[in-house]
């Protein structure tokens, strides 16, 4: 449908004009496939000069297993260096010295501590590489082939170098003891190679390619989405054309949603040709063994298509953050110092993104800008190191960095918009932007905007998951706690703060939290479903179960929550778990979230965003479905009935009875349950029932169909 | 029938200084179908925000405006649709050419495909602008770039035509096409609401004059009418006299 409107027309001609400047065309395409060769040409002379100076300084730190081994190394090295030391006589004869001569390995060999395993020791920094002979014991001398492993560090550089060096030592003895026995035999040279060489890496923080890259990627497309953001909003002012444009029959939106397409599309191409030079500078250039460490490593090209579908709703993050900073400046330079401290404040999360001890794990993973660089980083380390760090993303991971990237990207969207169709912002001489703020000026409404809605709604996202595992991690095991710490801090996030941004908005408390009472049918049937609803729900549960196998851990936590509420009075469990929820959590998503839905979107598609949202804010991937299953049901029930109170009642009994369940064996009992199984399947016979009480209260919840249609004529 | 109606028409800014600035206070005036009608007042009267407020790109702090029927802040695409709105500040597309520039306004106004096409050749044909429409707006000259912007106002044929100072700036040969082209919309009954510091060409143009002054309509009216009123001839002595007079008695004079 957009695509073949008027967002379409706007999306063409806006790339048409940005791809005609040449600036653009600059930024994007010849900056990332100049900077790639250069970068790494660069890195490759950086380090051959620090490996010239670190030869004169570094010793080599060996360790083998056993007195035997360590002697047998110690004969190796000190015959490859008188070995040299002849060669360079008979070759140089007074010429000025070679630097392409092979070095001797300056070695001190020791013997292992047999407790300690020589990766761990590497790690500490005790050594920098150890080595195993494998077969040194029953080999033999003449024609035996000796099996070598090292162990190494690809991140240290003076464990990789010596690792390197090692290699070229042995690979030196190889060769002559190839020699020797070729004499020894008159055998032809392409015999058995005497030594070979195996490596176990280990790496601290990842390849220098999986740290460096995930951070360029995401700030070229930040950067990328700079200059047409700018172009597309103060340069639009600057050159008069955003009038033009606004008298236009074309509601903001549209403009904005079409302007930001462009962005995002640019930011996008901007990240794929960044990816390209990257894969082409390593791919053509033979840097893959200097940037991943070692030699059996190649770029994991496979993963680029994920960490591209993960940069998509991170450009419309970014671009729309953009676009709403743009919107305010006059002048192309103007908005350029907007956009500095905008690119500092990015870099802050993604440079703690970037510490070797970062993971994609808790807060990190709805952080915005970090999440997005320690997905790319531990994608490109899992596809690349897979056997000895594990690729640690899951699909719960990468779930959550795109939901809440995506709910970011939505309110910024909103406000984006919200901004650019803003007067004072439009018309640089119609007095200053405290316009926009002063609250004398607001007219009254009766809802929040969309923007208002999703604004709040994404800041309160990440702040109530702090909250959450911060309550987790005080008293990880104090079930009780959290759930008292949850409910006291509830009706602060979900209640004050809303209640706030609307008094100070001047926008209607009771017509956008619907508190009028609405018609008892609704009550009836809020009542039947908040008793029944939770049969088709489990029913839904397992047969996700079946697709996707639920962690262990779930399992656990559900089990410690029953044993945690048996210790508390069944009144005190229904008010932390259902009367307190059910009320703010209405009048949150159902009241303030829907309210500025309403309106600008169809019933539809705001009754089921609103279900998606409040089933992200509950921060348990798994449930999500069913959330959103019940998030639909209630909001049904709401916007049906035009009143908060249905949803409310419906959401508190459906709670309570979850919660007082397990008290009730009997009922267990009569619907043929066994209460040890609480994943099993219910008998039909209930299922049915359950199906049908469901059906029946949505029935109830129907009005006619021309009343249906004013929405606007009830607002109590 | 009345094509521009404002009711009570009011837009408070806030200063940075933490006033308020009434730049339009309590306009009320109406503008018939097939007539010019010219909004005249020294700069910082208001002028640009009245026009600004009756294209929906801003909404009043109070009152409404009514433009061919539609409440413009009700519905302001409604209203955008039969205005064509022309200001100085009305920029082009510098990397587009002419003819790119009027059919990406034709398809913003939904005329879409082969009628979009149609309507700007016409256009092009009509205001003679076939030399250039080839080019980059960038290189136009002013008067070839007044034309375009005058071309792209009249793409979605509107009934209302609200132009600011549309001669600005203009040689004498320029400023001659555009004001025959003025008459020639009003004789084909289409209603212009024209704002401009050349009182000789509103003399000559206007069915009507309202004089604005902070915001406020001091004197309205047919020339003959504001001539008997103020008791002076010339239009610019009128304006002076009722301008430069501009008492709080003043306001008795509307």
């Amino acid at each position: 449908m957009i695509l073949k409107g008027r967002v379409w027309v706007i999306y063409v001609k806006e790339l048409v004009d940005i791809l005609r400047d040449r600036r653009t065309l600059i930024a994007m395409i010849v900056v990332p496939v100049l900077l790639y060769p250069l970068l790494m040409l660069g890195s490759v002379q950086a380090v051959s000069m620090q490996e010239s100076s670190l030869r004169e300084e570094i010793v080599v730190v060996i360790a083998t297993s056993n007195a035997g081994q360590k002697a047998f190394l110690d004969m190796l090295i000190a015959s490859d260096r008188e070995a040299l030391k002849r060669e360079a006589d008979a070759t140089s004869n007074g010429e000025p010295d070679d630097e392409e001569r092979p070095q001797p390995l300056n070695a001190d060999v020791r013997i292992a501590n047999p407790d300690m395993d020589m990766l761990a020791m590497v790690r500490a920094r005790e050594i920098h590489v150890g080595v195993e002979l494998l077969n040194y014991d029953t080999i033999h001398p003449d024609v035996g082939q000796l099996r070598v492993r090292r162990h190494f560090d690809s991140e240290e550089v003076r464990s990789s170098l010596a690792a390197r060096w090692l290699v070229e030592m042995l690979n030196r003895c190889s060769q002559r003891e190839r020699e020797r026995r070729c004499l020894l035999f008159n055998i032809p040279v392409r015999a058995v190679e005497p030594i070979v060489i195996e490596s176990v890496v280990t790496s601290t923080g990842g390849s220098i390619l999986s740290q460096i890259l995930p951070l360029i990627l995401v700030l070229m497309t930040i950067t990328g989405a700079i200059y047409p953001a700018i172009d597309l909003t103060a340069g639009e002012r600057e050159r008069g054309t955003l009038e033009t444009l606004m008298v236009c029959p074309v509601p903001v939106i549209q403009l904005v949603v079409g302007k930001f397409m462009v962005v995002t599309t640019i930011a996008i191409m901007g990240a794929v040709l960044n990816l390209a030079s990257i894969s082409a500078t390593v791919f053509f250039g033979g840097f893959e063994s200097m940037l991943a460490g070692s030699q059996d490593v190649s770029l994991p090209f496979a993963v680029f298509p994920i960490i591209l579908l993960a940069l998509v709703p991170f450009a419309i993050f970014f671009s729309a953050v953009m676009i709403a900073v743009c919107s305010y400046a006059h002048t192309f330079k103007e908005a350029q110092n907007y956009i500095t401290p905008i690119i500092l404040v990015a870099l802050v999360p993604a440079g703690l993104a970037v510490l070797p001890t970062s993971k994609l794990a808790g807060p990190m993973l709805v952080m915005p800008v970090a999440n997005m660089v320690l997905l790319t980083k531990e994608l490109l380390l899992g596809a690349s190191e897979s056997q000895i760090v594990g690729g640690n993303v899951t699909w719960t991971a990468l779930a959550w960095v795109l939901a809440s990237t995506t709910l970011y990207a939505a309110a910024a969207v909103a406000v984006a918009t919200k901004i650019f169709g803003t007067e004072s912002v439009i018309f640089s001489d119609t007095g200053s932007i405290r316009s926009a703020f002063s609250r004398r000026l607001f007219r009254p409404s009766p809802r929040p905007s969309v923007s208002m809605a999703a604004l709040v709604a994404a800041l309160l996202f990440p702040a109530w998951f702090y909250l959450q595992s911060g309550l987790g991690t005080a008293a990880p095991d104090d079930m009780i706690a959290l759930l008292r710490g949850t409910a006291i801090w509830m009706p602060v996030f979900f209640v004050v703060l809303p209640l706030l941004v609307l008094l100070y908005w001047r926008v209607g408390v009771v017509t956008t939290w619907r508190l009028g009472t609405g018609r008892l049918k609704f009550y009836i049937a809020a009542l039947l479903l908040g008793l029944t609803a939770w049969i088709p729900l489990s029913e839904l549960l397992l047969l996700q179960e079946k697709l996707v196998a639920f962690p262990e851990f779930l399992h656990e936590q559900d089990a410690k929550l029953l044993e945690a509420l048996k210790t508390i009075s069944p009144g005190l469990a229904v008010l932390l778990l259902a009367v307190i929820p059910g009320i703010c959590e209405e009048l949150f998503f159902r009241g303030f979230f829907l309210s500025g839905l309403r309106g600008s979107v169809g019933k539809w598609t705001a009754i089921v965003l609103s279900a998606c949202v409040f089933a992200v804010f509950h921060i348990s991937f798994f449930r999500i479905p069913t959330t959103v299953v019940l998030g639909i049901v209630l909001g049904v029930l709401c916007w049906q009935a035009r009143s908060i109170w249905p949803a409310v009642l419906c959401h508190v009994v459906h709670n309570g009875f979850a919660v007082l369940r397990p008290g009730m064996p009997r009922l267990d009992e009569f619907l043929g349950v066994h209460p040890d199984k609480p994943l099993a399947h219910l008998p039909i016979g209930v299922i049915l029932l359950g199906i049908a009480a469901v059906l029946l209260g949505l029935m109830l919840c129907r009005r006619p169909s021309a009343d249906a249609e004013k929405p606007q004529a009830v607002n109590l | 029938m009345d094509m521009i109606v404002t009711e009570n028409l009011t837009k408070v800014f806030a200063m940075p200084d933490g006033s308020d600035k009434r730049a339009v206070n309590g306009l009320s005036c109406t503008v018939k179908r097939g007539h010019v009608y010219g909004l005249l007042g020294p700069n910082g009267a208001g002028k640009t925000t009245t026009l600004r407020l009756l294209s929906g790109l801003m909404a009043p702090t109070a009152g409404r405006a009514m433009v061919a029927g539609h409440d413009v802040s009700a519905d302001p695409d409604a209203a955008k649709r039969v205005i064509g709105f022309l200001t100085a500040n009305t920029g082009l597309y510098h990397r587009l050419s002419a003819r790119e520039f009027l059919a990406y306004f034709a398809e913003l106004h939904q005329i879409n495909g082969r009628a979009a096409t149609a309507r700007v050749a016409h256009l092009i044909d009509w205001l003679d602008m076939g030399s250039f429409a080839d080019l980059r707006c960038g290189t136009l000259s002013t008067g070839q770039r007044q034309r375009v912007n005058i071309a792209r106002a009249l793409v979605g044929d509107p009934p209302v035509l609200i132009m600011d100072e549309p001669t600005l700036g203009l040689d004498v040969l320029s400023n001659r096409v555009i004001l025959d082209f003025i008459r020639r919309e009003r004789d084909e009954g289409k209603t212009v609401l024209l704002c401009t510091h050349y009182l000789d060409e509103a003399e000559s143009m206007c069915d009507r004059i309202g004089l604005l002054h902070n915001g406020k309509l001091v004197a309205e009216g047919t020339l003959e009418e504001l001539r008997a009123q103020v008791g002076q001839e010339r239009l610019s002595t009128i304006f002076l006299k009722v301008v430069g007079a501009e008492t709080p008695g003043a306001e008795g004079s509307r």
